[in-house]
C-alpha cells in the first residue's frame, strides 16, 4: 500500500527500480526508504528477534531502535527504514547478530 | 529501615555485596548494606567485565586465581537461576617491546608457579587464536585460556540476592553521609534514612572510597581516576579471548552478548570523581582499535560511558582493619580490577571481620605497607 494523496504532503512520482528480496523479485521507488518498498509489497515481518526469536515489523522509522536489521548487499545490521532503495539491491532476513566480514 | 546492625558495609558493588554475602553465609546475619544508588551503579556496573589471572604481583595472581575457581561455580554455590555469562576464551595480552617480552616472562614465571597456566606466544599463534588481529608490531604475546568475562550486574545480582536470603538488609538509594566515633571507636553510621547503630563498618565504597575514610578522619592513600568505555553494536560471535595491550593502553573483548566492550586508559586522566566522558575517547579509541582489529571498523558504536578506577600507589588493593581506627575495615583500591578478585575479596573481608583464620593471608594488602615503603609495584595495569 501506498499513500498518493495526502492534504499536506505531495509525493514526487520516483523512477521505479527492481530489487531482490528474499530471493524473490520486487519493485520499489529509487531513493525510498528499502522499509518503505517491503511495506508496499505487503512485508511486515522485518526480523525475529535474536533471544526469543519473536516477530518484529516497523516501529521507530528512524533508524533507532534495530526492528529492522537485514542484509543488504552482504552488509549486516543495515537499518533498512533509514537506507534508500536503489535498483538491483539484494536485501534478506538477517539470522541471528549479524556476521561482520572479516575479508574487508 | 533497621536501626541497628552488627556490621555495616557502605557500597552496593560486587564487593560490597560479596563480603555481605560472605558474613551472612559465616553466621553473622545482622548486616546491612548502604548503596547510594542501586547495586552495580558505581564501578562495578561500568567495568569492562573481564577477568583474568595474569598479573605481575603475587598477591594479585593469588586474588585472582581463587576467585576465577569460584568464579567457575558460582551459579550453583549461589543458587543463582540466571546465567553469570562466564566465558573463558581466556586474556591474549599483545607486546610490542622488547622490555614488555622481558616483563610478561618475569610474569608468566610467576604465574606459573602459583598454578596459573599463562604462556608466551608468537605473532603467529596469536594470530591463530585471534584471526583479525592485525601483526603489525607485534613481538609476541601473553595468553591464559582460562581467563575471560563474567557479567558484572549478574554476578552482583547474584551475591545480592544469596545475602538477602541468609538475612542481610540491603538499602538502595541510601547514602552514608557521615560515621559517629567516639574516641576511635565507631559508634553508629548516619544516612540520609537515619542512623544505625553499629561498631564495625566496611568501606567497599569504590570510586568514593576517599571521602568515606574521610568520615572516620583518615587520609587514605588512595585516589579516583575516569576511566572511560564504548560498547558496539552486537554481532555473531568473532573474537574469543580479551585482547589487552599496556602499550597502546586499551583492552577490547566481545562478550556473549556479541557486543564489543573496549575501553582505554589515558595517561594524562587528572585525579578525581568526574564519570562525564568525552568525544575525543571516541576518536582516539577507534582509530587504536581500527589499527589493530581492521574489521571491526565495520561496527556502530552504540554507546559510552565512564567509571572510577580507585587506584593505590602500588596498584593493589588495600584489604584490612584500620590500627588507628579498630573496625574500620577496608576494601578499596582495586585500581581497575575489583570486579575480577571479587569472590575472595568478599570470602577474607568476611573471615577478618569474623576474627577467623583467614583462607588466604592478605597482610602483604595492609594499609601500613605505605608508611613501610614496602610496596611491590603491579605493573600490568590498562
Amino acid at each position: 500500500m501506498r499513500i498518493k494523496n495526502h492534504p499536506i504532503i505531495s509525493f514526487v512520482e520516483k523512477k521505479e527500480v527492481n530489487f531482490r528480496f528474499d530471493g524473490k523479485n520486487l519493485r520499489g521507488q529509487a531513493g525510498e526508504p528499502i522499509a518503505a518498498a517491503l511495506h508496499n509489497a505487503g512485508i511486515k515481518v522485518l526480523r525475529h528477534s535474536p533471544r526469543h526469536n519473536r516477530p518484529r515489523g516497523f516501529f521507530c522509522a528512524i533508524g533507532n531502535c534495530s526492528s529492522c536489521l537485514m542484509v543488504v548487499d552482504g552488509k549486516p545490521n543495515v537499518k533498512i527504514c533509514v537506507t534508500p532503495l536503489q535498483e538491483g539491491m539484494r536485501v534478506e532476513y538477517q539470522e541471528g547478530k549479524g556476521d561482520i566480514d572479516a575479508g574487508n | 529501615m533497621k536501626n541497628s546492625a552488627e556490621v555495616v558495609i557502605i557500597g552496593g558493588g560486587v564487593v560490597g555485596c560479596a563480603i555481605a554475602y560472605n558474613l551472612a553465609k559465616m553466621g553473622c546475619k545482622d548486616v546491612v548494606v548502604l548503596e547510594k544508588e542501586y547495586l552495580t551503579s558505581g564501578a562495578t556496573g561500568r567495568c569492562g567485565a573481564g577477568i583474568r589471572q595474569q598479573w605481575g604481583t603475587e598477591m594479585n595472581c593469588r586474588l585472582s586465581k581463587a576467585s576465577m575457581d569460584t568464579f567457575e561455580q558460582l551459579n550453583e554455590m549461589l543458587d543463582y537461576p540466571v546465567d553469570i555469562e562466564l566465558k573463558q576464551d581466556g586474556y591474549l595480552i599483545l607486546a610490542y617491546e622488547e622490555k614488555e617480552i622481558e616483563q610478561f616472562k618475569k610474569n608468566i614465571d610467576l604465574q606459573n608457579r602459583l598454578g596459573i597456566a599463562s604462556k608466551l606466544i608468537t605473532p603467529p599463534e596469536a594470530q591463530e587464536i585471534v584471526p583479525h588481529l592485525n601483526p603489525e608490531g607485534l613481538l609476541g604475546a601473553a595468553f591464559c585460556g582460562r581467563d575471560g568475562h563474567a557479567n558484572p550486574f549478574h554476578v552482583t545480582q547474584a551475591y545480592a540476592d544469596a545475602a538477602r536470603r541468609l538475612g542481610v538488609k540491603i538499602y538502595t538509594y541510601t547514602e552514608c553521609q557521615d560515621i559517629e566515633m567516639k574516641g576511635d571507636k565507631i559508634t553508629g553510621v548516619i544516612t540520609n534514612r537515619g542512623r544505625i547503630n553499629t561498631d564495625k563498618v566496611v568501606n567497599a565504597a569504590g570510586g568514593y572510597s576517599d571521602l568515606i575514610g574521610n568520615m572516620v578522619g583518615l587520609d587514605l592513600p588512595v585516589y579516583s581516576e575516569r576511566h572511560q568505555i564504548m560498547v558496539t553494536e552486537p554481532v555473531n560471535p568473532l573474537q574469543g579471548p580479551m585482547v589487552i595491550s599496556f602499550y597502546h593502553h586499551f583492552y577490547c573483548q566481545q562478550v556473549p552478548h556479541g557486543a564489543f566492550i573496549m575501553g582505554q586508559g589515558d595517561p594524562n586522566e587528572p585525579r578525581g570523581h568526574n564519570i562525564g566522558h568525552s568525544w575525543q575517547f571516541l576518536q582516539e579509541l577507534s582509530q587504536k582499535i581500527g589499527r589493530t582489529f581492521p574489521v571491526l571498523r565495520q561496527l556502530r558504536i552504540v554507546r559510552q560511558w565512564s567509571g572510577l578506577y580507585n587506584m593505590t600507589p602500588d596498584s593493589q588493593p588495600i584489604l584490612c582493619e584500620v590500627p588507628e581506627v579498630p573496625g574500620f575495615f577496608l576494601a578499596i583500591g582495586f585500581s581497575g580490577h575489583g570486579f575480577m578478585i571479587a569472590p575472595m575479596t568478599g570470602t577474607v573481608l568476611a573471615e577478618m571481620i569474623l576474627g577467623k583464620e583467614l583462607s588466604m593471608p592478605v597482610e602483604k594488602l595492609d594499609l601500613g605497607r605505605f608508611d613501610r615503603g614496602e610496596l611491590v609495584l603491579e605493573p600490568s595495569v590498562v
